[in-house]
């Protein structure tokens, strides 16, 4: 880790918004623009041929990528009402738990197969079962889709995926951070769990308070207030060993039944635009693509196994809900997408130990969300293609 | 017509409008305040979108839908208003009117019900502001100044009694 100068972040700025002008002018999503230029730029390309140019990883950047991803997962606590939840609870399940059990044993199988340890195959099954709540969303909104049926199963897939991995993160950053034997596994996980419960205690008869500790007439003070819990919380939890995320997941949580979400929204989404791209970015900067390079065949074959798990699965979801064979197929083309969350939990891997969870995983879900991200933003765009495919074979069929 | 509501967690709310043809309009409003609106030919079709707003254009157009900076009326009795609150009323006096074939000062219109009679009309000629001996007749049409409220008490008591012809 390296001390920074001042030039060297503002240099940092740059990629990024370069990176976001290219993907929008290509048409691409920014997460994966954001690592690419990241690796381009970082010590691992630049710095092979011209380190005194090249955008260190250094601690500062370390730091603001973790408030990036304590933001993400803050407006993912944020967005989260167990009202509504509970409103289309059987349906939300029902297209979740598909989701969840036709996805995340494929990942479990793979790791295994490759002759990884449980752990290290539980690591990659979580990388591989999340869709990307951000790109897909983004997706639906330039598309159109929004306005379409489809959208109702997307959406609650990706709220069922995103509890399920609050509590995924929770369990395996205890897992990832101990020491390696079961009784000390164990003390890890319990810590987690009760840090946790306090928190859960504090979202449940705390939403007064918020309501009242928050009420800022200035836009200054509270975005103030909010960061400042948001980012306090996630790292006490950090310095006793809680997933940070998972505790800002359960801040946002606390402020979700309060009057202050859209107040949240509109001020504090640029700024968690600003700290998820340097999050990106930093994610690229500390990427071999030679070492992604060295995983290609478990990522090919990775890419061959998930993709049509997630086509099947949102097919089926679309079932649930209901709608006809060619909408459901959208839904199936729409959560192939896979993004931040599979880079949150590399980056908890890479925190792990040997070489499979502080290389292999890292480069692998880099390679993984690259090709994931533009293959699915890709099969959305051109889905009527295969809408068609399918119309003509049910009609031979039929 | 029936509108569905639902929510679409990450972005906002939709409103599904029906409309009389089978058609849909889907009205998306975004967390950010972005409106987006689409047509849906039919149940089974996708959504076109028709155009989007920001937030505060898509208050103004919705306050116009509203009515509320122009409303179209249908007035039995031409109205006009000087502000939000006084109007001028042209009031038809009937047969069974409690004011006809009474001079202004008697009935005193403007002390109980607080409208001033600013002329008369009968037949082709005006008579601008009668004097209290002035006595009306079946037939007079009454100009009278006076606030909302007063106005339209003035109008129903000086046409009590008639047959509502409309």
């Amino acid at each position: 880790m390296a001390a920074m100068e001042l030039w060297q972040v503002g240099g940092l700025f740059v990629g990024i918004a370069v990176a976001g002008a290219v993907a929008t002018r290509v048409g691409l999503s920014v997460i994966p623009l954001y690592v690419v230029v990241g690796m381009l730029v970082g010590p691992n390309v630049l710095g092979r041929y011209a380190p005194e140019f090249a955008i260190p990883s250094g601690d500062i950047v370390t730091i603001l990528a973790e408030i990036g991803i304590v933001l993400l997962l803050f407006f993912l606590g944020l967005e989260f009402s167990l009202d509504r939840l509970m409103e289309a609870r059987r349906r939300i399940t029902g297209a979740g738990l598909l989701d969840l059990a036709i996805n995340f044993p494929v990942g479990v199988g793979l790791g295994l197969l490759f002759g990884w340890n449980l752990l290290e195959s539980v690591l990659l099954g979580g990388v591989v079962y999340i869709s990307s709540s951000a790109v897909i969303t983004k997706s639906l909104i330039d598309l159109g889709w929004i306005a379409n049926r489809e959208s109702e199963p997307m959406l609650g897939t990706l709220v069922f995926e995103d509890l399920f991995i609050a509590v995924y993160l929770a369990v395996v950053a205890a897992l990832v951070g101990g020491s390696g034997g079961l009784e000390t596994a164990a003390v890890d996980v319990a810590v987690a769990v009760a840090f946790l419960g306090v928190l859960l205690a504090g979202v449940w008869f705390g939403g007064p308070l918020f309501e009242r500790v928050f009420d800022a007439d200035s836009s200054e003070l509270f975005v103030l207030r909010v960061l400042a819990m948001a980012v306090f919380v996630a790292g006490v939890a950090l310095a006793i060993g809680v997933s940070e995320a998972v505790a800002a997941f359960f801040v946002g949580m606390g402020f979700s039944s309060t009057d202050h979400v859209e107040r949240i929204e509109r001020l504090l989404t640029p700024v968690r635009d600003i700290f998820a791209a340097v999050f990106f970015f930093y994610i690229g900067l500390g990427t071999d693509p030679l070492l992604v390079a060295t995983t290609v065949g478990l990522l090919a074959v990775a890419v061959v196994a998930t993709t049509p798990t997630k086509v099947v699965s949102g097919f089926y979801s679309g079932r649930i809900y209901g709608l006809d064979d060619r909408r459901s197929l959208r839904v199936g083309l729409g959560m192939v997408t896979r993004g931040e969350f599979s880079l949150i939990i590399a980056t908890v891997a890479a925190t792990g130990s040997g070489p499979v969870m502080t290389q292999v995983i890292p480069a692998f879900a880099v390679g993984y969300v690259l090709v994931m991200s533009i293959l699915g933003t890709v099969l959305m765009q051109y889905s009527g293609v295969l809408e068609g495919v399918l119309a003509r074979r049910s009609e031979a069929a039929g | 017509m029936t509108v569905y509501e639902s929510d679409l967690p990450g972005v906002g709310k939709k409103f599904e409008v029906e409309l009389n043809d089978e058609s849909q309009l889907v009205i998306v409003i975004h967390n950010t305040g972005k409106r987006e609106l689409f047509l849906r030919e039919s149940p089974d079709a996708d959504s076109d979108k028709l155009f989007e707003l920001s937030d505060r254009l898509a208050r103004q157009v919705g306050t116009i839908m509203e009515g509320a900076y122009f409303q179209p009326i249908r007035t039995e009795t031409i109205d006009t208003v000087l502000s939000d609150e006084t109007l001028i009323e042209w009031v038809k006096l009937t047969a069974d009117s409690p004011l006809t074939g009474k001079t202004l000062a008697e009935s005193q219109v403007r002390q109980r019900i607080g409208v001033s009679v600013v002329a008369v009309q009968r037949g082709d000629e005006t008579i601008s502001n009668p004097g209290a001996e002035f006595a009306v007749e079946e037939g007079d049409t009454l100009v009278v100044i006076g606030g909302k409220d007063a106005c339209r008490e003035f109008q129903e008591y000086a046409t009590a009694g008639s047959p509502d012809d409309e």
